[in-house]
């Protein structure tokens, strides 16, 4: 397929994630701050911009930090290019610069969400019932994937579009466990049950973790779960699985992609790791590496499959070899 | 019944495509005519709805420029189609094969063959070097099969007797088939008894049928010929129609980026590498197609495009200089050329029109000019006309001044009565003025799509049909051959 079709496809995945894990994540933390005593809440926001990666973004923009300011930096802000409105809107660009690989059922389904958020009162919606509104955001993501899986050919397009949203979750998940935990990690906090489900429902794990571990929630068997479940959709392991599945697809056969050799030795890394060990050691510097290496992976695609900057070179060489 | 939707309908003073003078409903309409009445204004109002609807999620707009923001809009479609006979469709289409055989003759004759309608005599070389269409670069880029206007448009109208005129010829990079096929889809989903007992040709197999036609004109070398279609890009006001055809055909939609030109070979970038390209449907004006010979400014366009054609390693349609054929002014001449090259009567007459180098025809237009139509010859889309009847004292000025200046850039021709066609406004029905653009293919033969687009001015009293200037459409339903009448519930479409 064209370079630029599987680029855009790539981002399509990306940007519908990132729109999701931002709902999420905006969902849990705005209903578990509610009634906490302001400094402790003003913690909790600024946690949620480092998990997002976008501290300094809104440092910038010289608010205030609380509910409404960050909700609105978070959901609207037409000049953070990591909030909810603003990645649709992206998402839909990229489909329609593909609109012809992309299934009319998908496109409609992108179309219609942000045709949806358009017209509603975003600002009132914020304001009275935002759990309306991450409920909407997280449910339309669902459709958008659920629509790609269930319409598009399982072929070159359709993987590029899943590799986009599996390193894009893969990357979140990590985030999320490097900040949430770093107070109990680093011996300050006891793991409270509040604070577990808390980080288990901005993955969508809190069920499915209670049915992996009934009796004991403890900070080993948080991370374990979200980080190395071999079975849960959402954990760092599973995407890294998916990711590698997809790229060993979609490279030619016969030879390792450098990408695929990254993803791959993480993979196996975190199959093999021990949680205890992890948490002996630096866990945060683990999670940070593991995090570099997704990014490396997801550029180390963009030099192989979508940018062809030694493209001649090669091409002429292969020539004069045949 | 308590309302009826052609209550109050009067045709005026022109000609009716549904009613006749004495104001009986022409046979051809008269099934259709009998369903509308048996809906009520709320019903139909629901279906406008449902209409919109489908047209709304399925993303299916064009651009306006010169707006600001919230520049898609979706293109009206008309609720009431509109039909044509057998009889007068392969009359129709008998004419439009031998006015585009003529063209796509006397294109191959000025750019790869001997320029013999020029030398003699039948068309003036100052006028074909002189028109903004003419490509000087395009002399010997070969073409297969001298298909050189693979998708022609021509435009139609009927005049007050009804009979129907060539208004212009579109051989650039002719739009709108995919609103044929859209509407066509919409009024089966929305108002599918409307189409009861009558036989309607189907539209559906365009997409073959242009594929089809592109791998007709592949270089002779390419085996298993790999066709892609090159778009401008998302902001490209027709880009809804690149998009529809390349997933009809099944092939890439690129873009200029996607393409490298590596010693007159054309290969596209793909995920596995580079990949050979033989057939290039551009939908990229001339201008910006090739920066090494035309605009060099061009970000759209292919380095060293021009030059792989000229090699014969890829063939690119619509041909590159094309537009001499359809410049306002060689249109005046497009009769001759058919009796040239066909030794034929043209079928469908042109529109009467003066050219204004000639210092009596000059004259007589000026004295004239609130009575004529004038426009530009190398304008499309309906920009920059001047409707005499319609215009200021000073608009006709301006006018009479700008041809004074620059007579080889004008045409003016004789205001046509366009036929009208009953359509839907608000709860009620009344004339507005239509054209039909029917779409004609040249593969290995040339065919025409079963009716076309047929444009409506919505503007009441308005003879302007374009959608950049408030037009709408109506889906065009061309009956079968036999005519025969068949039981309610049989297959329609």
């Amino acid at each position: 397929m064209l370079s630029r079709h599987a680029e855009h496809l790539f981002w399509t995945g990306r940007y519908v994630e990132r729109a999701a894990d931002t709902a999420r994540m905006l969902d849990v933390t705005y209903h578990g701050l509610l009634g906490e005593p302001v400094a402790e809440a003003r913690r909790g926001w600024l946690d949620l911009l480092d998990v997002l990666h976008l501290g300094r973004q809104f440092a910038d923009t010289h608010q205030l930090v609380d509910a409404r300011t960050v909700s609105n930096f978070l959901v609207v802000d037409p000049t953070n290019p990591g909030a909810i409105v603003p990645c649709v809107h992206k998402a839909r660009e990229n489909a329609r610069s593909v609109r012809e690989l992309v299934s009319t059922e998908l496109w409609e389904s992108i179309n219609n969400f942000w045709l949806e958020l358009q017209v509603r009162d975003l600002a009132r919606d914020l304001d009275q019932q935002p759990y309306e509104l991450y409920g909407l955001v997280r449910r339309r993501c669902q459709e958008v994937a659920g629509t790609a899986t269930e319409t598009m050919p399982h072929d070159d397009g359709w993987r590029f579009l899943l590799l986009g949203s599996m390193l894009e979750r893969a990357e979140m998940t990590c985030r999320l466990l490097n900040v949430r935990f770093a107070p109990f990690t680093e011996g300050e906090d006891e793991l409270g049950f509040h604070q577990a489900v808390h980080v288990l429902k901005s993955a969508s794990a809190s069920e499915a973790f209670r049915r992996a571990h009934p009796a004991a929630m403890t900070l080993e068997n948080v991370i374990e779960f979200l980080l190395m479940s071999p079975t849960f959709p959402r954990s760092v392991l599973f995407c890294l699985q998916s990711a590698e599945t997809e790229l060993l697809q979609l490279d030619a056969p016969g030879r390792l992609s450098r990408a695929l050799r990254v993803l791959g030795r993480r993979r196996a890394d975190l199959e093999f790791a021990d949680v205890g060990e992890l948490l002996a050691g630096d866990i945060h510097a683990f999670l940070d590496e593991v995090q570099n290496d997704v990014r490396r992976a997801a550029e180390l695609v963009a030099v192989q499959f979508f940018r062809h900057a030694e493209e001649f070179a090669v091409f002429h060489s292969l020539e004069t070899i045949a | 019944m308590t309302t009826d939707l052609f209550d109050g309908y009067a045709p005026d003073d022109f000609f009716d495509e549904v009613f006749t003078e004495d104001a009986s409903v022409r046979p051809h309409y008269e099934d259709l005519v009998a369903r509308l009445r048996s809906f009520t204004p709320t019903e139909l109002a629901r279906r406008e709805r449902l209409r919109d609807a489908a047209f709304r999620s399925a993303g299916i707009t064009f651009t306006v420029y010169g707006e600001d923001e919230g520049v898609e809009r979706t293109f009206p479609m008309d609720l009431l189609p509109r039909i044509i006979p057998a009889a007068e469709w392969s009359e129709i289409e008998v004419g439009l094969i031998q006015r585009v055989t003529a063209l796509n003759r006397f294109l191959d004759d000025l750019y790869v063959g001997e320029r013999a309608a020029v030398r003699d005599g039948i068309v003036p070389a100052w006028l074909l070097s002189s028109s903004d269409g003419f490509r000087r670069e395009a002399f010997g880029v070969p073409v297969p099969r001298g298909a050189r206007c693979l998708v022609a448009g021509i435009d139609l109208v009927r005049d007050a007797e009804g009979t129907y005129r060539v208004l212009e010829d579109n051989v650039r990079n002719p739009s709108g088939i995919s609103y044929v096929l859209e509407n066509r889809a919409a009024m089966t989903r929305v108002l599918p008894n409307l189409f009861g007992s009558l036989r309607v040709r189907p539209v559906d197999d365009y997409g073959i049928t242009l594929l089809d036609a592109l791998r007709h004109v592949a270089p002779a070398a390419a085996g298993d010929p790999t066709v892609v279609l090159l778009t401008p890009g998302v902001h490209n006001s027709a880009y809804f129609e690149h998009a529809f055809l390349a997933r009809q055909m099944g092939v890439e939609l690129v873009e200029g980026r996607d393409l490298v030109v590596d010693e007159h070979v054309v290969y596209m970038r793909t995920t596995r590498g580079l990949q050979r390209v033989d057939v290039i449907y551009r939908r990229v004006d001339d201008a910006f197609l090739d920066p090494v010979v035309f605009r060099r400014d061009s970000m759209l366009g292919v380095p060293g495009l021009l030059a792989a054609a000229r090699a014969g390693n890829v063939t690119l349609a619509n041909a590159v200089g094309n537009g001499v054929a359809d410049d306002k002014a060689v249109y005046a001449y497009v009769p001759d050329l058919i009796r040239y090259y066909l030794g034929e009567e043209p079928i469908l007459p042109n529109c009467t029109t003066y050219l204004r180098w000639d210092d009596d025809q000059r004259k007589a237009v000026l004295d004239r000019l609130d009575q004529l139509v004038v426009k530009p010859v190398a304008e499309s889309g309906g920009y920059g006309l001047c409707i005499g009847p319609a215009a200021t004292d000073a608009e006709l000025a301006k006018v009479a001044e700008q041809i004074e200046a620059n007579p080889r850039n004008y045409i003016a021709q004789e205001v046509v009565s366009l036929s009208r066609h009953p359509t839907l406004v608000d709860d009620h029905l009344e004339g507005r003025h239509v054209d039909l653009r029917p779409f004609v293919l040249t593969g290995e033969k040339t065919t025409v799509i079963p009716g076309g687009l047929t444009r409506v001015a919505l503007r009441r009293g308005s003879l302007v049909v374009n959608s950049s200037q408030g037009g709408g459409s109506k889906d065009t339903w061309v009956l079968r051959d036999d005519d025969a009448k068949v039981d309610d519930g049989d297959e329609v479409t």
